[in-house]
């Protein structure tokens, strides 16, 4: 036993001591019995900015270009959902198409103003391609009235004014004009506050989407516009590509890249970029893997384990195997398509893949966890999935 | 498919994910249900660009090392998971910053070192100092001792532990007075009071000279590849030996049969069945909305309704784009506060009025935690009271997370006299909000209830069992009685999973 001394400390601290167990029960018996307060200001708005899933329904299709529609969506209130979630300009939502007895889910930006979801209204804007199985649903089978199941706001494409620059040179291709659109109008409606270039390439005139929106935008004083096509030769617009000429004139002493568009663009870009010499801080893409150059053309076995089941399936080198999965009616949480929302987070139990140099933690490379999102079959496989 | 196991467990936090791994461990087929899509609850990690970052750790404490196992160290040990995680040392205990006063500390890891640094900035203060640490041994091994022996009057603890039995209710600034404590020495020394959320005019003295000592004796840990790691490890091994996790799976409602628990039900409608349950998350959510109210006991309510919300967390996560050399980073843990005062310090909390916070540098102990040329730096604060409740709404959410977060950064480079912000290439910034959707707890709270009066470590210690208020529910995590923390959670996990054993023999009998 040590020799301490606590003077002033004796008979009345000790006595203290011996009735807290006591002393807690009288607490406890003199509080109300109220019901327990269940409901805070705090997790009602994370509910509302993260709902699990919101039901929506199409109120107006607008025709944007031969091959580009904007669908103009609205809270699914017989469904139970009665407000949309706010968002930042650049989010997107995961959308959920159920064709036949298969799930589909794909990432679509918000092409609005945030101060749209306040109203209750989103829209996303999709482009038809040749195969694609949900682009092509939406031109075929999506009408006014239709309605489907969207996630939450999701994604970090966004202006951050602790991080970038206040001068922000957007480049953008084709439907990649989404994300950006939306900062214009988010900077016209006072949500934002930074000087915005767009530097806009297109194939033809036709191919430009969002223009009297954008040439009505571009009043601003903070707001800037340009075309560039490449296809088209015309006195009105440059022609071309996006090059450092194009860009120079919209330069300040710092500036923010955001880039958004087809990988062409990205890889044009890249090198355009490179003439600048910038911090990686300062240029943005919405993209994050590098496109995998070898893929084999080869169709592959692929078990695949969920909790409750297990199915064989085939996936070609050429797909993911996400693809693969929801093709065939096999359920799996998936969010952004890129490899980095890291919904999918999956176990790869065995096999070889190739995957995106995408975003898993240390730990999760170590214990052979993959995103089968951005993971392409290189052998036959077992995978786990986490539902 | 048969959907009935020996125990399910709620949660895969920290003490959810070792109680499971107890319970396997003793063959029980055990069902781990958890919401969001990997292990580990508010001890996580996630990726932006190029970094990972650490969501919620700064250091764990009790840990150690072989020469000196910390409690922790001999839980790791007991579960065969020691050698699976590789921990890095940090290097100092702390380095604070009093804004008002422009004055800063750097405190060393080790008792005697601790005293005489000490000693150096307030001089006359070692022999108090010396009593403190004595006096914390003693309350930590009376604790001890308590934690199997829960008699007041125990013969062995009045002869043993005279001087515990004289603190053991008092609050931290009380015994800081009785050992005449010099106010700087008392001041430096409260450091540590954030972390336990919890100002030292009502922490109970023995709560906070029990952690601090554990800290300043056995130092503390990170693990190398973000606390992620371990919660991979922790999964691994509890699937590894038959437990079963789902993920994404959130449990809306306790079944009951015939007035006695039966099993769970998820929001998706499926259910599960257990006798046996142990609850990873909030007693005020368990409570007050997922039992069944006619099987809610009434002194559950009561109690429930008489504890205080404790701190609500608000982190930043930075990746910047030069080294912490190039920056003039040196330390690993900076603690910026306003005033030394953990009083006056928690006020302004309460009233959202400081931008007090932690920072962590974690290349700064751990170098290729990010690439080279790069530094991942955490700022961490705490509010308490509706100060951030009755502020937010929906529409201002985005715009008031970023001023909160400009004025921290701010505040951190006005005190400390270095330039971070030029360097940000990555930022993400967690708010109440985001801890409330993803630990699923209340308001934001990340440290469980405020530890405070009667609702500190030794009276909930005292009435834990009295407290347990329905039969085969285990309660587990940052609300049991220690409160949060790695170690802490840990340790209450696997308590848990003792209980569970004994509540499944008694049932045998
Ligand atoms: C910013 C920050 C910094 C911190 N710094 C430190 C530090 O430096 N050192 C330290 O020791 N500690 C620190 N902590 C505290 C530490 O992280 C926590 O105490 C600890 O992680 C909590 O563990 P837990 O077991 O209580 O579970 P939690 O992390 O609270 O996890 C509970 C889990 O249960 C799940 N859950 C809840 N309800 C349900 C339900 N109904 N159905 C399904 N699942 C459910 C949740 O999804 C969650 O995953 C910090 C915490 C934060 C937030």
């Amino acid at each position: 036993m040590n020799d301490l001394k606590l003077d002033g400390l004796g008979k009345k601290e000790r006595l203290k001591f011996k009735n807290l167990s006591k002393d807690r029960e009288k607490v406890m018996a003199s509080t109300p019995l109220d019901n327990i307060k269940v409901d805070y200001n705090t997790n009602e708005i994370a509910r509302s900015l993260h709902p699990k899933l919101q039901y929506v329904k199409v109120i107006d299709i607008i025709n944007e270009s031969s091959d580009v529609k904007t669908f103009l969506l609205a809270p699914n209130e017989e469904k139970g959902t009665k407000k949309l979630a706010y968002f930042k300009a650049g989010q997107y939502i995961s959308v959920r198409i159920r064709i036949g007895k298969c799930l589909y889910k794909r990432p679509y930006t918000l092409s609005c103003s945030p101060k749209l979801a306040l109203n209750n209204r989103y829209t996303i804007t999709i482009k038809r391609k040749e195969e694609g199985v949900v682009s092509n649903h939406f031109f075929n089978n999506i009408t006014v009235g239709s309605s489907f199941v969207v996630s939450a706001p999701s994604g970090t494409f966004c202006y951050e004014r602790i991080r970038d620059a206040k001068n922000v040179i957007a480049i953008a291709g084709g439907s990649g004009i989404t994300p950006f659109i939306s900062m214009a109008e988010a900077i016209n409606d006072q949500l934002l506050n930074f000087n915005l270039t767009i530097l806009y390439g297109a194939k033809t005139r036709k191919d430009i989407i969002f223009k009297e929106k954008l040439d009505k935008l571009s009043s601003h004083e903070k707001i800037k516009v340009k075309y560039i096509l490449s296809e088209e030769e015309s006195d009105k617009y440059e022609t071309g590509f996006i090059e450092k000429e194009t860009i120079d004139p919209y330069l300040v002493e710092e500036n923010s890249f955001f880039v958004c568009g087809p990988m062409e663009l990205y890889k044009h870009i890249n090198e355009v970029l490179k003439e600048y010499n910038l911090a990686k801080k300062f240029i943005r893409t919405d993209l994050f893997f590098s496109e995998i150059e070898v893929r084999r053309e080869e169709n592959f076995n692929v078990k695949v384990i969920t909790k409750d089941k297990e199915f064989n399936i085939t996936c070609n080198g050429k797909e993911t195997l996400l693809s693969a999965i929801e093709k065939n009616g096999i359920l799996a949480p998936s969010s952004c398509h890129v490899g980095v929302c890291g919904l999918c987070r999956s176990k790869l139990i065995s096999g070889k893949i190739k995957t995106f140099d995408s975003d898993l933690r240390v730990s999760d490379k170590n214990l052979n966890y993959i995103h089968p999102c951005s993971s392409f079959p290189e052998s036959d496989i077992v995978i786990k999935l986490p539902n | 498919m048969d959907n009935s196991y020996d125990a399910i467990v709620i949660g895969a936090g920290n003490a959810g994910l070792i109680s499971a791994l107890k319970l396997v461990k003793e063959n029980k087929k055990v069902l781990i249900l958890e919401s969001n899509n990997v292990p580990g609850g508010m001890a996580t990690s996630f990726i932006r660009g190029r970094f990972e970052f650490e969501a919620s750790l700064q250091a764990i404490s009790g840990y150690g090392s072989s020469e000196k196992p910390g409690p922790l160290y001999k839980l790791f040990e007991k579960l065969d998971i020691v050698d699976k995680i590789k921990f890095i040392n940090l290097t100092e205990a702390f380095h604070v910053y009093c804004k008002e006063k422009k004055e800063d500390y750097v405190m060393p890891f080790g008792i005697q070192e601790f005293i005489n640094k000490m000693n150096e900035y307030v001089p006359n203060s070692e022999k108090a100092m010396k009593k403190f640490f004595i006096l914390a041994e003693e309350v930590q091994k009376a604790l001890l001792f308590l934690e199997n022996d829960k008699n007041v009057n125990s013969q062995t603890l009045l002869e043993h532990f005279p001087n515990f039995i004289k603190v053991a209710a008092l609050s931290t600034d009380k015994v800081f007075k009785a050992l005449k404590m010099p106010k700087k020495a008392a001041e430096i020394l409260s450091t540590y009071w954030v972390y336990l959320g919890s100002p030292t005019s009502t922490l109970s003295f023995v709560h906070f000279a029990s952690m601090l000592l554990s800290y300043i004796y056995l130092g503390a840990v990170v693990p190398e590849k973000r606390s992620h790691e371990i919660n991979t490890i922790l999964a691994e091994e509890i699937t590894k030996n038959g437990g079963v996790i789902k993920y994404l799976s959130t449990v809306q409602e306790i079944l009951f049969e015939e007035g006695k628990v039966s099993g769970v039900r998820l929001s998706d409608g499926k259910d599960f069945k257990s006798k046996h349950i142990l609850f990873n998350g909030s007693p005020t959510f368990l409570y007050g909305k997922m039992i069944p109210k006619e099987h809610v006991p009434k002194e559950a309510l009561k109690l429930t309704n008489s504890r205080v919300l404790g701190a609500r967390g608000f982190s930043i996560y930075l990746g910047l784009n030069q080294s912490p050399e190039d920056i003039g980073l040196t330390d690993y843990n900076y603690f910026i506060y306003h005033s030394l005062d953990s009083n006056s310090e928690f006020e302004n909390r309460s009233a959202l009025k400081n931008n007090s916070c932690v920072a962590t540098v974690l290349n700064n102990i751990n170098p290729h935690c990010s690439p080279a040329g790069t530094t991942l730096i955490t700022l961490t604060s705490t509010f308490f009271g509706d100060a951030f409740d009755s502020k937010v709404t929906e529409e201002n959410y985005f715009e008031l997370k970023n001023q909160i977060a400009e004025n921290m950064i701010n505040n951190f480079e006005e005190t400390t006299g270095i330039n971070i912000k030029s360097y940000i290439e990555e930022i993400e910034i967690a708010s109440p909000v985001t801890f409330a959707r993803y630990g699923g707890h209340p308001e934001g709270i990340i440290y469980g209830y405020k530890l405070t009066g009667l609702d500190n470590l030794l009276p909930r210690t005292l009435n834990k069992e009295k407290e347990n208020f329905i039969p085969n529910i285990r309660i587990c995590g940052g609300f049991d009685a220690w409160g949060n923390g790695f170690s802490n959670t840990y340790l209450s996990g696997y308590r848990a999973a003792k209980q569970t054993l004994l509540d499944m023999k008694g049932e045998e009998e």
